[in-house]
């Protein structure tokens, strides 16, 4: 069969876009879902947090099953099984049975590392940061579309809503399993297979160079689906009276205001992240590597001293949320959120235009690490946000307590000018050569 | 073992890329403009994106 790999970009965005809608669709209902079944407001939370329970251990299996069994074959599964679920939650009654087929489909997150490592083996290393931004990113936008367009497009029948997703996922499984090719060459495809054993993924969990860009993961995308979660919240308690200044009266009018700023913050991060894989692009053509301590020799260092900017750039931003919200003003919040989005997009795009690169023979191993592990993040920073005594605090907090530390340790786990892949533990019994 | 070129390479791109790079302008002017409308919107007490009006 004949293909291009712009073909295989497409039906990996497309795939991966449908996966998020999916992930988030259960999100999009709740409210008329906890209307049906009369929900308490525990249970409404439970729901909606639901959707990011499988993301940690999912994505490392499905990184894992890419290398193995090939991205068409486990997207499509993902794809299948998640829209036969999906349908069957459509014709289902009982809120327990509904609660655990919905958990089910919230498996459809954990399909952005496949598309990653299929990806990955069709791209060439000087395009690889676009190609993967352009995935990533603009199947990103799912989750946002998911909130946005579900509810105008079926209204409170989200039996309608699932069934169609269901439906529709059928086929685009069908579609990825008839023209999706794993790789460019059987070669890259027998390379990530026989690599996807055991000892090859303790050999990428223990390298130094992983953990930074897990760490640098969970700073920036952890950091957004936490942002997703904490900010609405944020706005309604942190600029209470600014937002009734504003001529919001009620709560309804509060939540549509601070739903408003967290989608911004949202939106920007997902629809820069290609911006993002592009300026990876750039200063690695461009050969610029203008910090210290990070190497300036490595074929793709330019693309760790990018991830760096980026990972120092939402450091500042997060400390400029305090400053801002201490100041009282809203809009200074507001504008230094749309940055935050913007830099968070950064080194989104930032990672995944590394991890293939250092990890060419276990692209699949390594996303799922870095992809999935992180996402605990966006568990971690909300109670940290909400720990302290006052609610504009816990950005600066989360900025010196763990952002400071992890930049120092990825400009430490960078600082190696021949194979960073090659340092970490466990090193001379899982060397590259008997892997 | 893998061993990895030790140099930056400078590569000509595919001809794809530069429909890659239009892509992707036109995505993030959407999203400033959708951001400012929202936002704009918001600050005037209307509502805006994912709001209603």
């Amino acid at each position: 069969m004949k293909t291009h790999k712009i073909e295989q970009l497409i039906i990996a965005t497309v795939g991966f876009f449908w996966c998020f809608l999916m992930w988030f669709s259960t999100a999009a209902f709740s409210p008329s879902i906890a209307a049906h079944y009369h929900l308490s407001i525990k249970a409404l939370g439970l729901l909606a947090s639901s959707a990011i329970w499988m993301a940690p251990v999912g994505r490392i299996l499905a990184g894992w099953a890419a290398d193995r069994f090939g991205a068409p074959r486990t997207f499509a599964v993902i794809l299948a099984v998640c829209g036969l679920v999906s349908i069957a939650s459509a014709f289902t009654e009982n809120y327990t049975l509904l609660f655990t087929e919905r958990v089910i489909v919230a498996i459809a997150g954990v399909s952005f590392v496949v598309g990653i490592q299929h990806v990955a083996q069709w791209f060439n290393a000087n395009e690889i940061g676009t190609a993967e931004g352009l995935y990533a990113g603009t199947g990103n936008v799912g989750a946002g579309m998911g909130a946005l367009v579900l509810p105008r497009l079926f209204g409170t029948d989200y039996h309608a809503a699932f069934l169609w997703l269901g439906i529709i996922a059928l086929f685009v499984a069908a579609w990825y399993l008839l023209r999706g090719r794993a790789a460019k060459s059987n070669e890259l495809r027998d390379t990530a297979r026989a690599r996807s054993d055991l000892r090859s993924t303790v050999f990428v969990w223990s390298r130094y160079i992983a953990v930074a860009l897990m760490l640098a993961y969970a700073m920036s995308f952890g950091l957004e689906i936490a942002m997703n979660a904490w900010l609405p919240g944020y706005f309604t308690h942190g600029f209470h009276d600014a937002i009734l200044a504003l001529g919001f009266k009620n709560v309804a009018g509060l939540q549509i205001a601070a739903g408003t700023f967290a989608a911004v913050e949202s939106f920007c991060a997902s629809l820069f992240r290609p911006f993002a894989g592009f300026m990876s692009d750039l200063f690695q053509r461009k050969g610029w590597t203008p910090l210290p301590f990070i190497a300036k020799s490595l074929p793709y260092a330019p693309r760790l001293h990018w991830l760096a900017i980026a990972l120092i750039l939402i450091t500042f931003a997060m400390g400029g949320l305090t400053f801002a919200g201490l100041t009282g003003s809203l809009h200074l919040s507001v504008i230094t959120l749309v940055a935050l989005g913007i830099f968070i997009s950064f080194g989104t795009g930032g990672t995944f235009a590394l991890v293939p690169l250092l990890f060419p023979d276990r692209p699949g191993a390594a996303a799922g690490f870095i992809g999935g592990v992180s996402t605990v993040g966006g568990i971690v920073y909300p109670l940290i946000f909400a720990a302290g005594p006052n609610i504009h605090m816990g950005y600066l907090y989360v900025a010196l307590y763990i952002f400071v530390p992890i930049i120092l340790f990825y400009f430490w786990a960078a600082r190696y000018e021949r194979h960073p892949e090659e340092h970490g533990i466990f090193t001379s019994a899982l060397a590259i050569d008997k892997a | 073992m893998h061993m990895p070129t030790q140099s930056i390479t400078q590569e000509a791109y595919e001809p794809w890329y530069k429909y890659g790079v239009a892509f992707l302008t036109i995505e993030m002017v959407i999203a400033i403009a959708v951001s400012a409308y929202s936002l704009f919107m918001t600050f005037h007490g209307l509502g805006g994106f994912p709001g209603k009006h």
